[in-house]
């Protein structure tokens, strides 16, 4: 948004988080990561359970604070960021507040910020037209399907429109048919609205199809392993891509890097 | 940016098949919901119809001995102690004092509203005093660690003990022209009462929003007092609303009890008090004033009802039941 085009979008360096340093229940949750974020990329952030990736995440939000290593968000420090907005976040749970009407839920950012009623709604009413439900602004989240919960959370993460999203596996409690759905509208939510995407995933299927770049993680501590660049293309037909050579070959190179990490196993990833 | 938008279509098919999946569960839901009201007042009708045998029964069986062929019963049944109830409800309509204009119905009816609003006082401070206790305890965490021992500790105090006491601190208050009143003694104590669900509902309340519905308030920079307000006071409605019941119920209590125990005149409390010691000449009329005293909790309990379902109108039905 602010930056030049040329500056990363997210910088993160040298960057570990330690929980209990010095108690006997002491956890490595990440150790010296660097990674640098383009503007305008999708990347995932994928490994075993407790290698730290939503931790990485979290720091990135300044949700937590890490132990040591510097965080650039959009050109200033993290907790800058977050304080000017620079992102929008989208956990597993959509976490809609059930007091709310969708419109509301939409509106919450842009209430905090004080801006007015009107032009609230007109920026609530554009975003649910761009998630596909322009008419289920007076509705309850209660009365939706877990997509369309979810798709109103993303909604809610745009409202401001931050040039940065981070998604805490968004799509992980929605079944297979829909997420591979959900995956396929948020390719196309981003390359509508250009935002730079961070995406933590259990899953390799969904980090290839979605992403430019694939962040593989080693567990205890934390540590990145592997950068995997991909290049599927304009992605317009899902399907033909998720059958094409390049997807199944992207697949194994992932699969083979999370082996690597974990020394032989992969404990915690789907295949799905 | 979201300058070329589409037009809404076949994409967002499933979206709405979906949403109208839910719509007709909902309709589902309110058809269920009708069907236990129903239930409900049936139920009710039913606690009464069998409320009425069972004192009748076992009066009958009982009769004015107390004995059933030839055993004691546990209880007295004559009439001294267990009244015909159609002597009570007739005893409503009898002048309280021979000769003079006003019913038994009249005076529960005025005792009833005097200590109702006694009653209504004390919820509502009570109430206030709950919500701020459970604010600071919810904001400081240091505070809930120190006070909530002497929250607990204040409930197993007996009202009675504290009763002339309370009277007596009430009527020396003189700041200004504002002067300390017997009937606001009555009110403190009720307060004493209900301020305890109240604080303990609401704290655990403000305590429930889930960490990722609060890390989303601090993605947004929420302020504490942003969250507090958008966040955790509606999340807290849900648990403040059977506290509430509980308090009503103990500021009605509160006031009865400090009624009596500070001897003040013109409630149900000082009522029950009177109609006890004419009960030798008359056992059915201390009913009229339990009834009386019964009807103020059913009312409150009721008042409750209609706030919760204003409340709540716009949850989910199944969540908390």
């Amino acid at each position: 948004m602010n930056a030049s085009p040329s500056a990363a979008a997210v910088d993160v360096s040298g960057v570990s988080k330690i929980f209990n340093p010095g108690r006997a229940n002491q956890v490595d949750a990440l150790l010296d990561v660097n990674l640098t974020v383009t503007p305008g990329s999708f990347v995932s952030l994928i490994g075993p359970s407790g290698c730290g990736k939503s931790t990485l995440l979290r720091l990135i939000g300044d949700l937590t604070s890490s132990s040591s290593g510097t965080i650039t968000v959009n050109g200033k420090d993290a907790a800058h960021a977050r304080k000017d907005q620079d992102y929008g976040m989208a956990f597993q749970q959509a976490g809609l507040f059930e007091w709310r009407k969708v419109h509301r839920n939409i509106e919450l950012p842009l209430e905090l910020r004080g801006w007015d009623k009107a032009k609230r709604r007109a920026r609530s009413e554009e975003l649910l037209r761009l998630v596909q439900l322009p008419t289920f602004g007076d509705h309850y989240p209660w009365e939706l399907s877990g997509g369309m919960q979810q798709r109103i959370a993303i909604a809610r993460a745009l409202a401001i429109d931050p040039p940065l999203l981070l998604m805490d596996e968004p799509f992980g409690a929605l079944d297979e048919m829909t997420r591979e759905h959900m995956q396929a509208e948020l390719l196309r939510i981003c390359a509508q609205t250009r935002k730079t995407v961070i995406f933590v995933t259990h899953s390799i299927p969904e980090a290839v199809f979605l992403s430019n770049q694939v962040v593989v993680m080693s567990a205890r501590p934390g540590r990145i392993t592997h950068v995997i660049d991909v290049d599927l293309g304009e992605r317009t037909n899902p399907d033909e891509v998720r059958e094409s050579a390049e997807f199944f070959k992207k697949i194994t190179e992932v699969r083979e890097a999370l082996r690597g990490a974990e020394g032989g196993h992969h404990f915690g990833v789907d295949d799905r | 940016m979201a300058a070329h938008v589409p037009p809404a279509l076949p994409r967002a098919d499933d979206a709405v098949r979906s949403g109208a999946a839910a719509l007709a569960a909902a309709a589902d839901a309110t058809r269920a919901r009708r069907r236990r009201q129903m239930r409900d007042v049936g139920l009710g009708v039913l606690g009464v119809a069998l409320f009425v045998i069972a004192w009748q029964g076992i009066k009958a069986l009982g009769g004015a001995d107390s004995t059933v062929f030839g055993w004691r019963m546990p209880i007295s049944t004559d009439d001294a102690s267990m009244p015909h109830l159609w002597t009570v409800l007739r005893r409503f309509a009898e002048p309280e004092v021979r000769g003079n204009g006003r019913t038994v119905f009249a005076a529960v009816g005025s005792g009833m509203w005097f200590s109702f609003r006694l009653a209504i006082a004390g919820f509502v401070i009570g109430v206030v005093i709950g919500l701020l206790l459970a604010v600071v305890m919810q904001r400081f965490t240091i505070l809930e660690r120190a006070w909530s021992p002497y929250v607990v500790l204040s409930q197993t105090v007996p009202l009675i003990a504290l009763a002339p006491l309370i009277v007596g601190l009430v009527g020396q208050i003189r700041i200004g022209g504002f002067q300390g009143r017997p009937w606001m003694s009555v009110a403190a104590m009720s307060a004493y009462l209900s301020f305890f669900p109240v604080a303990v509902g609401a704290l655990r309340g403000l305590q429930s929003p889930k960490p990722h519905s609060l890390e989303l308030m601090h993605s947004y920079a929420a302020s504490s007092w942003q969250t507090l307000l958008k966040l955790r006071f509606p999340a807290a409605v849900a648990y403040l609303l059977p506290a509430l019941k509980l308090a009503a119920a103990a500021s009605i209590v509160g006031a009865i009890v400090a009624e009596i125990s500070s001897g003040m005149a013109g409630g149900i409390g000082r009522l029950i008090l009177d109609y006890f010691q004419k009960a030798t000449g008359d056992p059915a009329r201390v009913f009229t004033a339990f009834l009386g005293a019964a009807a103020l909790g059913l009312i409150v309990a009721a008042l409750i009802a209609l706030l919760e379902k204003f409340l709540l109108r716009n949850r989910p039905k199944t969540e908390l039941a």
